[in-house]
């Protein structure tokens, strides 16, 4: 960035408590560690996220948000997590709408017991966020 | 309402946790947030003194929202909240924030997990200022289980509940009891014979009075939910009214021969496993003893758990009656299954014949023999012509015809392979989407019998579980809908994946059932009116939490 | 039921691109069940606008509000405090609820965040179909209870033309073909002797404008 600081991206993770809040403490078993700098709201299900949560992290100054939810099929909610990704896609198109890169929110998923999975997600969002630089909906200084 | 008291309890974990987290710090931050009466950092707060010690903080400071910065949840959620419930508080005022699996343990940078121990605490501040408590209630549940499907599965189900000492209502479409049993010649790699398993649970099924079996009989109307079904059922002309607790469909599979598959159709010397079967049981049909049959498989289901174990117990049956030639050929065999790799052996000793190939053979008719042209795989890699009398083909494992009405009856959906939708595959695989039905053998999934028997053991024990004690403890409204706001739009209805909600019409409003709720909170966030309200998980306090971003 | 939809972000943004605070209000009836203008869906345009208004190196403040029927005078009245405190209103309301709101508050400029599509029913959730197009002068009796004004593409009164294709419409090929359903349903009920009656061509000019009901005193 211009003032030379290196941009730690701001994550917003929903994480369902039936895989990926467990998949997290797998990894805390297993001392994988990931970047710390993503905040993680336990949630009960994927399908819990409303598109309003979305948009309201990105007011707060999110730089991108993921839902971190079942693999397909795999729901506890059956339909949980497809509920979730008909929402992300929402969410996509609405900032689309507004001119920001519909990519700063996404829908991954993992096993419950997958720790090394969540870890990769993780740096792997660090990474795409990186790439897309600071949102342009942080409120102005 | 009283003023909010938040006292934030915060766990050393045996000093792992001060090792990369700065507690006396977030103590110092802590103290300076709003509503937050008390900090107090302990050791191992899963022990009982510190625990008592937890409860006495409580009460003599009068704190009535509380929060643990610990281990997971997962670990001892249920234990935190008896200990604020022992306090005098509701067991939903607790928010737990995970500074150990999820920050101590994977953040080594002190700075860093401090920082981020700080964001989850608060958030957990956050979360727990805005809680609505939730009471508990104990409903009685009927202690009697519905279990549909009178085959070997569904018998060997009733028995089990019969043990542990609950009352069986057993249907069974047909006259008999016993289902597809009843058409195997043999049962290996069991050392039982079909007649012997048949026989003896019979024996038990009659014998107990904690079972009553209605042959002839079929479900025909269903209301209610988990520990309160009504259900009629149809017997004759009868029409019979009972009272369930839980329900257990056993109706198992049935077969169909695709001819679009093999090119070919059915004829005198082409038949399915299911019509060798027939054959098998009632010899005097057997017009001429074969001297070769070869049998096909791995061809309509990949892997099957059921065509495998049928395809070598026939084979081995049709070798030691008849002392035929035997071939199998099949693109593959898997013998996952106890017994099945010595059944495999054993039919090899046996001498039958196997057939590795990649192309479906050619299978030509020729004066009354069948010739069937298969490139050998497993030796010299050249075509080999095989003559048999006889050509046992496989069938497809199909869901009952019954599937559908049963669907709708009972509200529970059917899975991408259009077997019945199991909750979850790994985790409650006999569970099904709706609260108190479960599944038992081939009817959600393909299941060899030695597996179909343990899977009626543990839907036994599930039902078991739920509703033994005769009573069920139940949230009440945890989840709840604003009548005011309530637009009746059936939105909630509609994406309710449990079947919990219902309209009320002369309220004009839509409620949730307490006890069949699972608490996903879709109907919370479709909700068009955000007139439903998760009291654990509300808009209210997933947007405090977002605060802290 | 009205249905309605949302209006693009873009025609939103212009309309009140002057302002720097504005009252969002959703209605609780027909637009809350069609997920175009309930609550849920007030907080989603809100945050929205808020964060285009901030992409656009501005800032927008927003106040909402839900009321139980847009289109009741008594029921808008509940705006009045929070009405006070902005510059304008931008209604998720039909376009009864927008003047409703326009005349109650008269100083106030109201925009239209919803643009008012048609008379529908839900086929399943999320999807609505057109099935009612409030002619004045209901056919229904002699259909089968299908409209045929509105579910057959040309709106034709006097059975199928020829571009019925086993049951779909020419027009579009994913729709039924009304007149191919109203054949069925009178099948069905053994009334096929309606489809030999001629109904000449309706006369829409009769229809008077703006519509008035006067109910007889109850």
């Amino acid at each position: 960035m211009t003032t030379g600081v290196e941009f730690l991206p701001c994550i917003v993770a929903f994480c369902c408590v039936h895989s990926a809040y467990q998949a997290a403490d797998a990894a805390g078993r297993m001392r994988i560690p990931y970047p710390e700098n993503i905040i993680m709201v336990h949630i009960p299900c994927a399908g819990r996220v409303d598109t309003l949560h979305i948009l309201r992290a990105f007011e707060n100054g999110a730089d991108g948000v993921v839902i971190l939810a079942c693999h397909e099929g795999a729901c506890h909610h059956i339909l949980g997590n497809i509920r979730a990704k008909e929402r992300v896609e929402r969410a996509n198109a609405l900032l689309r709408e507004i001119g920001v890169d519909g990519r700063r929110v996404e829908m991954r998923t993992c096993a419950p017991n997958d720790g090394s999975r969540f870890a990769r997600v993780c740096h792997e969002l660090e990474e795409k966020i990186k790439e897309l630089g600071p949102s342009p909906l942080r409120k102005h200084a | 309402m009283d003023e909010v008291k938040i006292g934030v309890f915060i766990c050393n974990c045996g000093d792992t946790i001060s090792k990369s987290v700065d507690l006396l710090d977030i103590r110092a931050r802590l103290e300076k947030l709003a509503d937050v009466a008390l900090v107090s950092i302990g050791h191992d707060l899963c022990s009982p003194q510190a625990q008592q010690a937890i409860r006495k903080d409580i009460i003599d400071n009068g704190i009535n929202r509380v929060v643990i910065a610990a281990c997971s949840p997962q670990l001892y959620g249920d234990a935190l909240a008896n200990l604020v419930e022992k306090a005098g508080l509701n067991r939903h005022l607790l928010s737990v924030a995970n500074i150990r699996e999820q920050c101590s343990w994977v953040h080594p940078d002190k700075d860093k997990a401090t920082k981020k121990a700080m964001v989850q605490i608060r958030m957990a501040v956050d979360k727990v200022r805005l809680q609505d408590v939730v009471e508990q209630a104990e409903v009685e549940v009927y202690k009697d289980v519905l279990v549909i499907g009178g085959g070997i599965v569904g018998m060997e189900v009733a028995i089990e509940l019969s043990n542990l000492n609950l009352r069986t209502t057993l249907i069974e479409k047909e006259a008999n009891l016993g289902g597809r049993l009843k058409q195997f010649a043999a049962l290996y790699p069991l050392q039982v014979t079909p007649e012997e398993m048949l026989t003896s649970r019979l024996k038990q099924v009659t014998g107990s009075e904690n079972i009553d079996a209605l042959t002839s009989a079929g479900l025909k109307d269903l209301s209610g939910e988990v520990g309160n079904f009504t259900a009629k059922i149809r017997k004759g002309n009868e029409e019979i009214s009972r009272n369930f607790g839980a329900i257990i469909l056993a109706t198992g599979y049935e077969t169909l021969f695709l001819d679009k598959v093999y090119g070919f159709e059915l004829g005198d010397n082409i038949i399915t496993q299911s019509q060798l079967e027939g054959m098998l049981k009632s010899p005097g049909e057997i017009k001429k003893i074969p001297q070769s049959v070869g049998f096909v498989f791995d061809i309509c289901d990949e892997h099957s758990r059921i065509s495998t174990p049928s395809t070598l117990r026939n084979a081995l049956v049709i070798k030691e009656r008849f002392g035929s030639e035997v071939y199998v050929l099949c693109r593959n065999l898997q013998v996952d299954g106890a017994g099945l790799e010595k059944l495999y052996q054993d039919v090899r000793n046996k001498g039958v014949i196997f057939f590795k190939f990649e192309r479906f053979p050619k299978v030509l008719r020729e004066n009354g023999k069948i010739n069937i042209q298969v490139e050998d795989l497993s030796m010299a890699r050249e075509q080999v012509m095989l003559s048999c009398d006889l050509l046992v083909v496989e069938e497809k494992v199909v869901p009952h015809q019954d599937f559908a009405t049963l669907e709708s009856m009972l509200n529970i959906g059917l899975g991408p392979r259009d077997f019945y939708q199991e909750d979850n595959v790994h985790l409650y695989p006999t569970s099904s989407t709706k609260s108190g039905i479960f599944f038992a053998g081939n009817c959600h999934q393909d299941l060899d019998l030695g597996r179909a028997l343990t899977d009626a053991s543990n839907a036994a024990s599930e039902a078991y579980q739920l509703i033994s004690s005769g009573k069920m403890r139940v949230e009440v409204e945890r989840v709840v809908v604003d009548p005011d706001k309530c637009a009746l739009c059936l939105t909630c209805l509609r994406f309710c994946p449990h079947d919990a909600i219902r309209i009320d019409y002369e309220k004009k409003t839509a409620h949730i059932l307490d006890l069949a709720c699972q608490g996903c909170g879709i109907c919370a966030a479709v909700c068009p009116a955000k007139a439903i309200k998760f009291k654990d998980w509300s808009d209210d306090q997933i947007l405090a939490e977002l605060e802290v971003v | 039921m009205i249905i309605a939809e949302r209006k693009p972000l873009e025609d939103i943004k212009q309309m009140i691109a002057q302002y720097k605070k504005i009252l969002l209000v959703g209605c609780g009836t027909c637009v809350t069940v069609c997920w175009a203008g309930g609550e849920k869906e007030v907080g989603i345009l809100a945050s929205q606008l808020r964060l285009a208004f901030r992409r656009d190196g501005g800032e927008l403040e927003t106040l909402e509000a839900t009321v139980e029927r847009q289109c009741e005078k008594e029921m808008v009245e509940e705006l009045k405090d929070k009405i006070q405190q902005v510059e304008a209103v931008l209604s998720l309301g039909c376009g009864a609820g927008v003047q409703t709101i326009a005349d109650r508050f008269e100083e106030t400029p109201v925009y239209p965040a919803l643009n008012t599509k048609f008379v529908g029913m839900p086929e399943r959730e999320g999807l609505w179909i057109e099935n009612c197009g409030a002619c004045g002068d209901c056919f229904l009796d002699r259909t089968g209870g299908i409209c045929p004004i509105v579910r057959c593409a040309k709106g034709l009164l006097n059975g199928p033309c020829g571009g019925t294709n086993k049951g779909k419409c020419e027009v579009d090929p994913e729709k039924d073909c009304a007149w191919t359903l109203i054949y069925r349903r009178l099948e069905k009920q053994g009334r096929l002797d309606l489809m030999r009656k001629y109904y000449p061509p309706r006369n829409f000019q009769a229809v008077v404008r703006p519509g008035k009901i006067e109910a007889q005193r109850v």
